[in-house]
């Protein structure tokens, strides 16, 4: 059996907005391989977690290390680069461009040259671009949005925004995929077809995925290991199945402090 | 039958610069017809002509900066300047008061590209800093900086008021000052000027379309739509921020090192506020980020003088009988065309000659 490791670890996180605190001295570690579902209510904080591993914000105090690194000491931009991607709660998406610009937009870590050689065309150009639309290509079947692929995103309806978006972020071939209420605003039908894209993410692709969700249901039954956030605190860490008996979370649930 | 022509069936011939047959065709007309030019226009046209292609290349890499990776740059012109100036030093003449080296356009041309894109880069991490009206203002003071450089290096520039000669047109040793016979074709200096200006034009405007079309392309767009996006797909804002203003104060360095060549002096005066709002101007008027907009808006602005001074004619009121002068009218219709494109077309003329396109293709099913 492999050793699992942990891809990201969260050491005593904090994080302050002038007077809001936002994360108070939240501590997880992320192991390499698992569906890690973080959940609460709104303004539970969820978003400023994904927000503080890509990057975006720093910890006040505390320290998130990502691969071993230390997040303090790295550009969102490095950090992506070390293979850890994202979708936003608020799609977003370039909505001027076409939905396969933007998946080759998430591929470009992967594209090799600089302008000088782009004012050329030259041949190394040609053959990373074509490595880019494969990868591009790759992804938009794996999403089933071949029909799409010429759109531009303001004429598309909001659940393939939502799948496109998740699409760029598949471009990059990440390592853990960061996803910030990927079923928001979709009706059952939709839900389900993102549940089973995640699955197959997890499983086929072997991407550690970290999945945020303000309701229960959908990641009670794909997550292998939950957290539950309230009012920036970490209530609980454990299997989805303990997290519903669990009383501080059904407390927080229903409302009750 | 005619094929449809959205439909790509390989990777090739939709990353095509012209997908399809009759753009092609159009491209190989136009250029027969830009070659034959100077045997069948006037030398007042033809100047318009020249300077409408550097004005172009110029526009092109504000529309690098400003129309596809989003930042605001209000010094666009200085960098004209320092490709000219740098031209000038290269390959202009020693007098008493300035210095010169004479050396040939092979030269000169290369190396005005770079050092307009050296400073450019120089630049480049206050984008990487502020963003939007900060930036502006920034590229604003730069405006005035390039200015009192520009008018108190005197053995470089000639100093405010005075000038400099611009350099001399000598190209792999032809000295092309005086014309060129080859054969028992004749080429004045203008249109040897002309020559060079049509084929810097079509290399660049390729280079300009080539970057649209690859990544470089994609991650100013991305840059310039959501920052923070790009950043979390691993785009590097400080470079490409970097690669921006370099790319694009090289098409302005080009440009600016041939440009005065025309009129054969440089002053300081020329490199105003109003000299790097006009390409702002050209930008908008053509197309926003799109390839050929620069391009349209170049002719545009260039040929307007001209135009009016026709119409003018045509009306008899050319000379006197009018209480606006041509240069009048031309600022006035110039400042009515930027707030008319502002408003009704941002995609300027480009956008214009896109949906005449359309009309015309659905023609007669047209609505
Ligand atoms: N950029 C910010 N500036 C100020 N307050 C913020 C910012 N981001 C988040 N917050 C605050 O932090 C708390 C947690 O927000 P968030 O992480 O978005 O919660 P969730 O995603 O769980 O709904 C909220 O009270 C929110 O108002
Ligand atoms: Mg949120």
């Amino acid at each position: 059996m492999a050793i699992l490791t942990e891809v990201i670890s969260f050491k005593d996180v904090s994080l302050n907005f002038g007077g809001v605190q936002a994360l108070k001295n939240v501590s997880f570690d992320i192991k390499e391989n698992s569906l890690f579902a973080i959940i609460g209510p709104n303004g539970a904080g969820k978003t400023s977690l994904l927000n503080c591993i890509n990057g975006i914000y720093k910890p006040t105090t505390g320290s998130i290390s990502i691969f071993e690194k230390d997040s303090k000491e790295l550009h969102p931009d490095e950090i992506a680069n070390l293979g850890i991607s994202r979708t936003f709660q608020n799609i977003e998406l370039f909505e001027n461009m076409t939905a396969l610009d933007n998946i080759l937009i998430g591929a470009h870590r992967h594209v090799n040259y600089g302008p000088i050689r782009s004012l050329f065309y030259s041949k190394k150009v040609r053959e990373e671009e074509k490595k880019a639309r494969q990868i591009s290509e790759n992804v938009i079947d794996f999403l089933e949005i071949e029909e799409y692929r010429y759109s531009f995103i303001l004429s598309l309806p909001y659940g393939i925004q939502k799948r496109i978006e998740l699409g760029r972020a598949l471009a990059m071939e990440p390592k853990v995929l960061l996803l910030d209420e990927p079923a928001a605003g979709m009706n059952n039908e939709e839900t389900e077809d993102i549940a089973r894209f995640i699955l197959d993410i997890h499983e086929e692709l072997g991407i550690t995925v970290i999945l945020i969700d303000h309701d229960m249901n959908m990641v009670m039954d794909i997550a292998t290991e939950v957290v539950v956030m309230d009012f920036g605190e970490k209530l609980f860490q454990g299997n989805p199945a303990d997290a519903a008996r669990d009383q501080k979370v059904i407390d927080a649930y229903l409302g009750v402090s | 039958m005619r094929k449809r022509p959205d439909l790509y069936t390989n990777y090739k011939s939709e990353s095509a610069i012209f997908s399809t047959l009759t753009q092609k065709v159009w491209f190989v007309l136009l250029l027969f017809i830009s070659l034959l030019l100077p045997f069948y226009l006037s030398n007042y046209w033809m100047l318009l002509v020249t300077t409408s292609l550097l004005i172009a290349i110029a526009s092109w890499g504000l529309n690098i900066v400003s129309g596809m990776a989003g930042q605001i740059n209000l010094a666009h012109g200085v960098f004209v300047g320092i490709g000219a100036y740098t031209s000038a030093v290269i390959g202009g003449v020693a007098t008493s008061s300035v210095i010169g080296f004479e050396l040939d356009m092979i030269f000169w041309l290369p190396i005005s590209g770079a050092v307009a894109a050296l400073i450019g880069v120089i630049i480049s991490p206050v984008s990487a800093r502020l963003k939007g009206l900060n930036l502006g203002l920034v590229t604003l003071a730069i405006v005035f900086i390039g200015s009192h450089f520009f008018s108190n290096l005197k053995f470089i520039t000639g100093g405010a008021g005075l000038g400099r000669k611009a350099a001399k047109l000598k190209f792999l040793g032809f000295d092309l000052d005086s014309g060129i016979s080859i054969g028992n074709l004749i080429l004045e200096k203008n249109d040897v000027i002309y020559y060079f200006s049509l084929i810097l034009c079509i290399l660049l405007g390729i280079g300009a379309k080539n970057l649209t079309r690859t990544k470089i392309g994609r991650a100013f767009s991305a840059i310039r739509d959501r920052d923070i996006a790009a950043e979390a797909l691993g785009i590097n804002l400080f470079k490409f921020k970097m690669y921006a203003f370099a790319l694009s104060s090289f098409y302005a360095g080009i440009a600016g090192s041939i440009i005065f060549i025309i009129s054969g002096g440089v002053e300081p005066g020329t490199f105003s506020l109003l000299y790097s709002i006009t390409f702002i101007a050209i930008v908008i008027i053509g197309g926003v980020g799109t390839v050929l907009g620069p391009l349209y808006g170049a002719f545009f602005f260039t040929m307007l003088p001209g135009i009016i001074q026709v119409i003018l004619h045509a009306l008899g009121v050319a000379d006197t009988g009018f209480f606006l002068n041509a240069g009048e009218i031309e600022r006035i219709v110039f400042g009515f065309f930027i707030i008319f494109f502002l408003v009704f077309e941002p995609r300027g003329i480009w956008g214009i000659w896109f949906r005449l396109r359309n009309y015309f293709k659905a023609w007669p099913f047209s609505y």
